[in-house]
Order: C-alpha cells, then structure tokens, then sequence
C-alpha cells in the first residue's frame, strides 16, 4: 500500500533537486525552471496531504500555485528580456554588482573548456546554382 | 544483509553524502566534470534511497498496478530532475523538465487529481516551457560560455541541497506511524492498518457490487429481492464481522488498559497519545462506514439499491476518480474559497501588466 509518506518523500526530493540548481546554476532560465521544480515538489506535498484527509482543499492549493507559477513565468520572461537586452547575456553573474556593500566580486578563475564545433558534412553540389548559367528563355504565354 | 547497512538512519546518511557528490561531480564546470563517476554515485544514493523508503515505510503490496506505476513515475520525476539540474545545455534541461511534469502529472492522477493533472499539462509543458524555449532560442549561445559551463559553488550548493532533502527525510521517519506503534515490548506487533479498507476488503466489496449488479438486473422481483439479500448479508459479514471493524476493536480493547479512563489520560508518552488518537479517528470512520452502508440498505427497493451499489462501488475503490472531480472543486472553489479566487484574477491581471511594461519597453532602454 502506498501510503502519504512515499508521496513526501518524492517531494522532499524534487524540492531538494531544484533548490540545488537553484543555488548553483546560472543561467536565468535554468533558475526559473528550477524554482518551477521546487512548486512542482511543493503541489505534491498539498495533493498527498489532501488525498490523506479525502478533502478536495489540497487541489484547490495546487491550482492557487499554478495560478502563481503563470504569473511568475510572465513576469520573469519579462525580465530576463530587458536583462538580456542590456547584457547581451543570460549569465546571472553579470548582475553581481548590485549585491550589498563590501562583499568583493566573485572572479571566474578558471578557463572555459576549448569549444570544438560540430563539423557538418559537405554535401556535394546537386544541379546548378540559380542565376549563374545562361538564362532559360520564359516559354512565351501566347 | 550487514546490520549496519538495514539502520535506516545510516541508510538515509549514506544515500545523501553519495547523493551530494554525484550531483558535484555532475553539475557543469569547467574542470573536473565526471559524468560516469557522478552518474554511478548517483544511481547508488537513488537505489539506497528506494531501499530505504522500502523498509522505513513499508514495502508497497497488494495492488500491484497503481504500486508500478508510482515507481514508474517517481523515478521518472526525480531521474528526470537531476537531468535538468545537471544538464549543461538549457533547451535540454527545458525538455527534461517537461518529462518531469509529465512524471509527476502522473502522481497527481494516482491521487485522484484529474483536473489538475490536464491543467498543469496544459499549463507547464504546452505553455511555459515552450515560452521559455522561444527566449532561449533568442539568446543563440554558440560555443563555451559563463552561463552554462560554470557552476555557483558546486559542491557547498549540493551540500546543501542534500542536507535539506536530509532534514526532511529524518522528521519524516521520526513521525510515521509505525514508529508510534511500537511504543512497548507488548505492542510491538500492533501495526496500525494505513487505509481504511485493506485489499482484501475492497476486491469482496467488487464481488458485492457485481452480485448487486446482477440483482438489479433481474427483472424478476422476488429474485432481485433475494439476490439482493445475499448481497445485503455478505456485505454486512465484510464491515461489520470480522473484518475491517474487528481487527480495530481489538487494537483498541488491548489499548484499553494503557490509556485508562478516557476521561483523564492516565499516560503523558506523545507517541502512545498519538497512536491512541489515531486508532480512535480510524475507529470512529470506520463507524461512519458501516452505518452509512448498512442504513442505506433497503432491499426490496430498486432506487436504494442502486444507491448501495454506487456507494460500494465508491468504497470498492473502482470509483475514487469520479468524473464529478471537476465539479465538486469548482463547486469549493466558488463557495469557500471565493475570496481567493478573486485574488488569483487580480494577480494574474497585475502580472500581465507588469511583464507589458518591463517588457514592452521599446525606447529609453541603455543598450
């Protein structure tokens, strides 16, 4: 039988897990889905607790957090845009400067890892290249 | 098995500590990435974790579907989370985390929330992931960058996380109730049954509702009311006899002397007061569920037995996702909870605003 405690646990779990990436990631949107998987742990907990009580109120929270979740997600896509815009980066180190006074900058010391592209294949050229022959005469309408 | 590998306590330890370095070793840095190592140490505190839920809170029998399909859909939520926090590239941790909400969408039907499994499908992965895709697509990152290739503090990050996840876990096991259980020597073998009706209750309750069924069938009178009878006598032999009532009256006679005149509680221990309130509460439903079956029960009448049928049904466990879900939480959610409502409208409508004017922004914008 499975009972309220297995369903905690696999909240605790997710809330866990995106706390985690929430504390280290730092792409912004990898953040905002990261709070999404803390809700996710947190909409679990509401329904398993609801389900134990045989009360329909714990559906009516979850539905509250989506509501949340939504209004979240515009507005945090709002931001990130405008961020975007004047940082032409999605980092969320770039924004380190308007923390508190007298905590020094965190310095990224070591390098990036060397990028090595994808090398795609070179298809050979099929027929010919458009404008380059000599000009097909239009076949007359008359 | 070592004895010190079945202490629960260590179990949790264990898993957390291999937990915290797989997902070190896992999330993105430049150096120092071990994706097989990370992803062994990660395997091995998720299947110690498992191992541990099995013996703390009991090994999941007797339905063996609905116990599938929430190992299936656990670990698909908890895998597919990890995929998402390690993930290096964005898109494909916005895609994992639309298998998480799939996975756990289907948690949510296991506890009976239809509406609000489609509503979260709808919303999450069909509207916020795909939104947040589109700006990702935006910002083209080609080749090595800051954003995605460097961690915040790894490994204080996962500790944390972990030892958070640990705190949880640890309170979980300190509460359940089998611990309250077994408060003395004497009681060690009281078990407090976990549902109201075990298993065995529900698939005879299935055989009374198919003999119902078949009573309501015949068109001939005297049969039906026979049928019925048998119906009636079978179902009373299953709440009331030895049954589910039985084995709770009998916990609750061997309590008797522990707790003593109910009117002044003769015993301080917490655990022992928690064990009493709760076989008293499963006492008290499991009251309410008799007489509410056996009253209901006329046999000669046609309308009251199909009102009993519907009813064992529901009690029978065939009926706990009714269609009536999306009704009856429209019905609290505009009669209790009214004020809430409104308040969501009003939130939903000042975050629209909001996102137009930091968005919509198109001059007097530093560039």
């Amino acid at each position: 039988m499975i009972s309220l405690s297995h369903f905690l646990v696999v909240g605790a779990v997710l809330f866990g897990l995106g706390l985690v990436g929430f504390l280290t990631r730092r792409n912004l949107i990898t953040l905002f889905l990261c709070a999404e998987l803390m809700l996710q742990g947190v909409v679990l907990n509401f329904l398993a607790f609801g389900r134990m009580h045989g009360s329909l109120n714990g559906q009516v929270f979850g539905l509250f957090i989506i509501t949340v979740a939504a209004c979240e997600a515009g507005l945090a896509l709002a931001l990130f845009l405008m961020l975007y815009r004047r940082g032409r980066s999605l980092d969320s180190g770039l924004w380190q400067t308007i923390h508190e006074q007298g905590i020094p900058p965190v310095v990224d010391v070591e390098p990036l890892p060397i990028y090595i592209p994808d090398v795609h294949p070179i298809l050979p050229v099929a027929g010919r290249k458009p404008g380059v022959g000599p000009k097909a005469e239009e076949p007359s309408r008359a | 098995m070592p004895p010190e590998l079945s202490n629960p306590k260590l179990q949790l330890a264990f898993a957390l500590v291999i937990g915290a370095l797989g997902t070190y070793l896992l999330l993105p840095k430049p150096k120092r990435r071990s994706i097989a190592s990370g992803l062994f140490l990660l395997i091995a505190a998720v299947s110690i974790l498992g191992l541990f839920v099995v013996q703390t809170f009991g090994k999941p029998i007797g339905e063996f579907i609905p116990d599938i399909l929430f190992w299936l859909f656990s670990t698909g939520a908890i895998g597919f989370g990890t995929l998402q926090v390690v993930q290096r590239n964005p898109a494909r941790g916005a895609i994992a985390f639309a298998f998480v909400i799939l996975s756990s969408c289907g948690l949510f039907l296991l506890l009976a929330a239809p509406f609000l499994m489609a509503a979260t499908i709808i919303i999450y992965a069909g509207a916020i992931i795909v939104t947040f895709l589109f700006v990702l697509m935006l910002s083209n990152v080609k080749g090595a960058s800051n954003e995605n290739d460097r961690s915040r503090e790894p490994l204080l990050g996962s500790l944390a996380g972990f030892a958070f996840i640990g705190l949880i876990l640890f309170t979980l096991l300190h509460a359940k109730p089998v611990e309250a259980a077994s408060i003395s020597g004497e009681f060690t073998e009281l078990n407090l049954p976990a549902a109201l009706l075990t298993s065995d209750d529900r698939s005879s309750l299935r055989e009374v509702r198919i003999e119902l069924d078949k009573a309501l069938a015949n068109d001939d009178a005297k049969a039906a009311a026979e049928g019925a009878k048998a119906a009636h006598d079978k179902l009373a032999e299953i709440i009331g006899g030895d049954g589910v009532s039985g084995q709770r009256k009998s916990v609750l006679e061997r309590l008797r002397p522990l707790i003593g005149d109910p009117k002044k509680p003769m015993t301080h221990d917490p655990r022992l007061l928690a064990f009493t309130k709760q076989t008293l509460q499963l006492q008290k439903a499991n009251h309410d569920l008799e007489g509410h079956l056996l009253s209901s029960a006329d046999a000669s009448d046609k309308q009251s037995l199909q009102k009993l049928r519907d009813e064992v049904t529901v009690y029978s466990g065939q009926g706990q996702l009714p269609a009536r879900n999306v009704s009856n939480i429209g019905l609290l959610l505009y009669s209790e909870h009214l004020l809430a409502v409104e308040m969501a409208g009003t939130l939903l409508l000042v975050a629209t605003i909001g996102a137009v004017a930091i968005a919509g922004r198109k001059k007097g914008v530093a560039v």
